[in-house]
């Protein structure tokens, strides 16, 4: 089991609730569609997981260790097994795209020798062969996306949380990315995708967590739920 | 060695794209030092002359004249005995007479001559350890047998007193004040470096660095904008200060000014690392708030 969510609230301070006694299993290996109308919770959800937020009530578990009771030095630890996408990409414009990839490895503290090689691989995974040395604003936003994904796998995540990824992207690019993730998620990443965008999922076959106003409306795969 | 090395750069590479700001907190750091500075070296001289003003002030202790030779000595024994006695010397009759005697021109007026017999009373003077303990002193010498008056300005003393602690007070707020204002300067403008990269260090907390990962970069901007506003304020400092001493060493000669090269030296490396510590503690009020991802 990789994450489990017990009975997990949230209020915020100005009283919104966004969570109400969400309980989840999530195994290793699985690819997880999150969906839900703006405001459902799916954000907190996924800023629980990396610790950005804190339950009100509840516990939450990953790898078995709970997150909730984690102190803040051990905070880095599990964000390093987890990789981020974003629906704005968030790369820093003034690096290069092989730049803003081992940065996520220097973070951590990788040494050089290391980082050379694995950005290599990840360029090639994400299929940014031969742009290693563009600057982003230089590329599309599928190109873009794809750095993104690049440096969430950089440091050989446990888990890709990829929080709207598609969002700011064309159909026919979100499908490319969409491609992308299932091949990562082909080669053992568990994955949990955000979305809006119904015709991505429709033909997926993969689970999908429907929430509803902070609880889990429906949880199954395609067929088992409607969407 | 390879992280500190990115510490390094990105330091670096902070402080040449945002050359705008680097000038700003820099001149800031410059500025703040400069007036802090003028007023450490201000209170230190004040605080000399103050010292001086202090350790010139003695005791006129004035006895009877039925003391015989014994009694007098037997008095000065006594006089030495009183905790924070410094110094006792004994001014007889004929030395203080010779002593007003030589404020006039012998030959035009001859005290003796005119006055007689010397009027003028055998005398002691005392000197305490402690200037701040003479009207404490001189009560405890009036006290003795054989005294019948002493005298130490009294009235002006405590005056004095009043204003110099009044003069250390003040100067002691206003360096308070000046440090905290340069605090707070140099934190504004670090803020706002910080708030044109905050993008990368939420990106960075997200990707699993550690706050000490994100804060380094920083801390070693803060500090060295710090230390460089610091430099320069202290070479300009030590240029107007020397300009000044030459000058006024000549024209008010009676105003002691610091001079020593040793304690100068002191000072404005003191006033160099201040300027690297503002900028550290600059870097901590501001990034904190940033970090909390």
């Amino acid at each position: 089991m990789l994450v489990q969510f017990y009975n997990v609230s949230k209020v915020y301070s100005n009283g919104v609730k966004a969570l109400n006694d969400i309980s989840l299993k999530i195994d290793r290996g699985e690819f997880i569609f999150l969906m839900g109308p703006s405001g459902a919770g799916k954000s907190t959800l996924v800023k629980m997981l990396i610790r950005e937020e804190v339950p009100t009530r509840g516990q939450i578990f990953v790898t078995s260790r709970s997150i909730v009771r984690m102190k803040r030095s051990e905070i880095p630890v599990l964000r390093r097994n987890i990789g981020m996408v974003f629906q704005d990409f968030k790369l820093l414009e003034n690096k290069t795209v092989a730049e803003n990839i081992s940065f996520a490895m220097k973070v951590v503290g990788a040494n050089s020798h290391d980082m050379r090689q694995r950005v290599t691989e990840v360029i090639a995974m994400v299929g940014l062969k031969g742009r290693e040395d563009s600057f982003p604003n230089q590329l599309s936003g599928g190109e873009q996306q794809r750095i993104g994904i690049a440096r969430a796998l950089v440091n050989r995540p446990l888990l890709l949380i990829a929080d709207e990824p598609t969002g700011n992207l064309d159909m026919d690019t979100s499908l490319e990315i969409m491609e992308l993730l299932y091949d990562i998620n082909r080669k053992g990443t568990t994955v949990i995708m955000a979305t809006h965008a119904r015709e991505l999922v429709k033909n997926s076959y993969k689970r999908v967590i429907m929430l509803d106003a902070g609880t889990v409306y429906s949880d199954g795969s395609l067929g088992e739920v409607s969407i | 060695m390879n992280t500190m090395r990115y510490f390094f750069s990105e330091t670096l590479k902070s402080l040449r794209r945002n050359q705008l700001l680097t000038i700003a907190t820099l001149s800031t750091v410059t500025i703040c030092i400069l007036i802090l500075g003028a007023a450490v070296l201000l209170t230190i001289n004040a605080g000399k002359f103050i010292n001086q003003l202090e350790s010139d002030l003695e005791m006129m202790v004035f006895v009877e004249d039925s003391l015989d030779k014994n009694d007098l000595a037997d008095l000065g024994r006594k006089i030495k005995q009183i905790p924070g006695i410094k110094s006792v010397q004994f001014i007889s009759k004929d030395q203080a007479l010779a002593k007003l005697q030589s404020k006039f021109d012998a030959k035009q007026y001859d005290l003796k001559k005119t006055v007689g017999d010397n009027p003028l009373p055998n005398s002691f003077k005392v000197k305490a350890k402690k200037p701040r303990d003479v009207p404490q002193i001189a009560k405890q010498i009036f006290k003795l047998e054989g005294v019948y008056k002493v005298n130490y300005g009294q009235g002006m003393v405590e005056r004095l007193f009043h204003i110099t602690r009044w003069v250390r007070i003040i100067s002691i707020i206003l360096i308070v004040l000046l440090a905290m204002g340069a605090v707070f300067l140099i934190a504004t403008t670090i803020r706002l470096a910080i708030f044109s990269r905050r993008k990368e260090i939420y990106l960075m907390k997200l990707i699993g660095a550690t706050d000490w990962f994100v804060r380094w970069p920083f801390f070693i901007e803060g500090i060295l904008l710090g230390s460089m506003g610091a430099l320069l304020a202290v070479i300009l400092l030590a240029l107007g200060y020397g300009t000044l001493v030459n000058n006024m060493q000549t024209t008010v000669f009676f105003i002691p000014l610091i001079n020593n090269q040793k304690e100068l030296l002191e000072i404005y490396l003191s006033l160099f690392g201040a300027g690297a510590v503002l900028g550290c503690l600059g870097t901590i009020i501001s990034l904190n708030r940033f970090l909390d991802v």
